[in-house]
């Protein structure tokens, strides 16, 4: 392999950490939810490198799965999201604070 | 090959029911709601059935699920639970407008995600069900259509939901670089292995935290209240049983298959996330005006209770984790399905100070809610007391007496708010004579079957006592 599993790996953690403070800073739900999406991805790509570094193809029928899920995930919350939207009008995830306690 | 049709049917049929359903409602617009509530009472009826009957059929599908007495019994569980809370929310459903084909449908696929997750042994199928329980979720959340609180909630749920499944994924991604295998239980052999030890650790923790997300454990419990509150009612009450019961039959499992391996490096941490569980949920419990948000850190508190048993696996512990995680469903469909049942149409009756008087208004409704909050603190003779009795008993036996300290302590505190809730239904009367909207034969069903259960595993804990046992023999 030109590429060793220690880089992809590296590749991986550093989108998975990436996605993951976009989910944290971002207000905005649909940079949320893209940042949700970077963290998944960044699974998929572990997953590839890993069923290439064991020459198994458990992970990358995974791959597969995990592509299937992320798009149904994505279809509901944009979903979600468009309804949020037409309800309140703000995209602002601070926004929705109607219950505390 | 025919004994592995007749392993999977429980799930084939509650699958094809779900489908069925969304198909009617493709095709025939006016269909008749009773229609498609009979055939979802059916499916799960059909789908539990076959469970009872043909328990222990095949063991172990090529390595990817398990179908044998232990993801049985969960199957039955799980469709009681759904037969539940569809019996709560008919009526409920169909006064708020959203009694379709959707609300069925998506509640069996919640309920097939439950079992999948029961009965994975492969960490693909139990990402499957795990994401097919959250998706149905976010959806059932958010179904009653311009209600604030439920949007609010619905994406509150989402994103946390898709951060932790995020985490989870990402977690069995780094175990299976680790390892080369996605079998849960060899990868959990694998764990004391000195190569690669850094990312199986890394690994293990991301999907311990997603799961602790998931059952809200303290510190990642926050959601929790919110989510619980702006739900519809009969949907919390089927989002705080069945998500939480299949995500700790996954930890039991875990326990059992690496508990002493790699469940003994994490033991530390969940010992400090079960006391700060039982602490944060029940202190501020104390603190709340509302029913729902009072639940919402009852339920946390209690999955305080069963992670500290969880760390007793070598004991008594698992048996007494599955006994109350049975207990405790029946208890929260109770507590919450009473909760929808006593709201008036336009939202749910949510300020405590609005129970005032109902015990005498809705005698039978509060009488259950009463049943459910004392087998909730404990109190003798509920099912409530024999489950926490084995809990604290489990971690006795295995010398957590520090953390068993804590529980009963708690315990005790939380008496004042649960009861606080039975005084304010009977000791004081209305003000104003309360309006409930009708809940129909359904729902009286409903919590008849409720009470049964919580009085025959109150005062007869032994049959299903010993059924425990021998599945996780």
């Amino acid at each position: 392999m030109i590429v060793s599993y220690g880089e992809i790996l590296l590749l991986a953690i550093c989108l998975f950490f990436m996605g993951m403070i976009c989910v944290v800073t971002r207000r905005n739900l649909l940079m949320i939810l893209i940042g949700v999406e970077i963290m998944l991805n960044a699974a998929g790509i572990a997953f590839v490198g890993a069923a290439l570094r064991w020459h198994s193809l458990d992970g990358q029928a995974f791959v597969l799965f995990l592509m299937a899920v992320a798009a149904s995930e994505v279809a509901v919350g944009l979903a979600l999201i468009v309804y949020a939207h037409r309800h309140s009008g703000t995209l602002n995830g601070d926004g929705y604070n109607l219950m505390k306690g | 090959m025919q004994t592995e049709w007749l392993a999977l049917l429980p799930l084939i049929i509650l699958a094809a029911g779900g489908s069925v359903i969304f198909g009617i409602g493709a095709f025939w617009h006016q269909v008749p709601t009773a229609l498609l509530f009979g055939l979802a009472v059916f499916t799960c009826l059909a789908s539990g059935g076959t469970a009872l009957l043909f328990p222990n059929v095949a063991s172990n599908l090529s390595g990817l699920l398990a179908m044998d007495a232990y993801s049985s019994f969960y199957t039955v569980l799980f469709t009681i639970i759904t037969l539940i809370t569809l019996l709560l929310s008919y009526q409920y459903a169909r006064q708020r407008a959203f009694a379709g084909d959707e609300f069925l449908g998506i509640i069996l696929f919640a309920s097939a995600g439950m079992v999948l997750i029961a009965a994975s042994c492969h960490w693909l199928f139990f990402f499957l069900g795990l994401e097919m329980v959250s998706i149905s979720l976010y959806v059932l959340i958010a179904i009653r259509r311009g209600d604030g609180p439920g949007i609010e909630a619905a994406l509150k749920y989402f994103v946390m939901g898709a951060v932790a499944s995020a985490f989870v994924v990402f977690g069995i991604a780094m175990l299976y670089g680790a390892t080369g295998t996605l079998v849960i239980m060899k990868s959990l052999d694998l764990a004391g292995h000195p190569d690669n030890r850094f990312l199986l650790l890394f690994g293990l923790s991301l999907i311990l935290v997603g799961l602790c997300f998931k059952i809200s454990l303290v510190p990642f419990h926050l959601w929790t209240p919110d989510v619980y509150q702006g739900a519809p009612a009969p949907i919390t009450a089927f989002l705080a049983t069945g998500t939480k019961v299949a995500l700790l039959s996954m930890f039991v499992r875990l326990a059992l298959y690496g508990g002493d391996g790699a469940g003994a490096l994490f033991a530390p941490a969940l010992w400090t996330m079960a006391s700060l569980t039982m602490v944060v949920g029940n202190i501020t419990a104390l603190a709340q005006t509302r029913v729902k948000r009072l639940l919402a850190y009852s339920s946390i508190a209690q999955m305080g209770y069963m992670m500290m048993a969880l760390l007793a696996f070598k004991h008594t512990g698992v048996a007494a984790v599955i006994f109350y995680s049975v207990v405790y469903a029946f208890m929260d469909l109770g507590a919450f399905g009473t909760v929808g049942l006593l709201s008036p149409k336009e939202s749910d009756r949510d300020v405590i100070a609005d129970y005032q008087g109902l015990g005498y208004a809705q005698p039978g409704k509060a009488a259950l809610l009463t049943l459910c909050l004392f087998s909730l603190a404990g109190l003798p003779a509920t099912a409530g007391f024999i489950g926490k009795f084995m809990l604290f008993r489990a971690a006795l036996e295995a010398n957590l007496v520090g953390l068993a300290l804590i529980g009963i302590l708690t315990a005790i505190i939380s008496l004042y708010f649960y009861l606080n809730i039975v005084v304010v239904l009977y000791m004081r009367p209305a003000e104003k004579k309360p309006t409930s909207a009708i809940t129909g034969n359904e729902a009286s069903l409903a919590c008849f079957l409720i009470a049964l259960i919580i009085f025959w595993l109150g005062l007869f804990p032994s049959s299903i006592l010993s059924l425990i046992e021998k599945i996780v023999a």
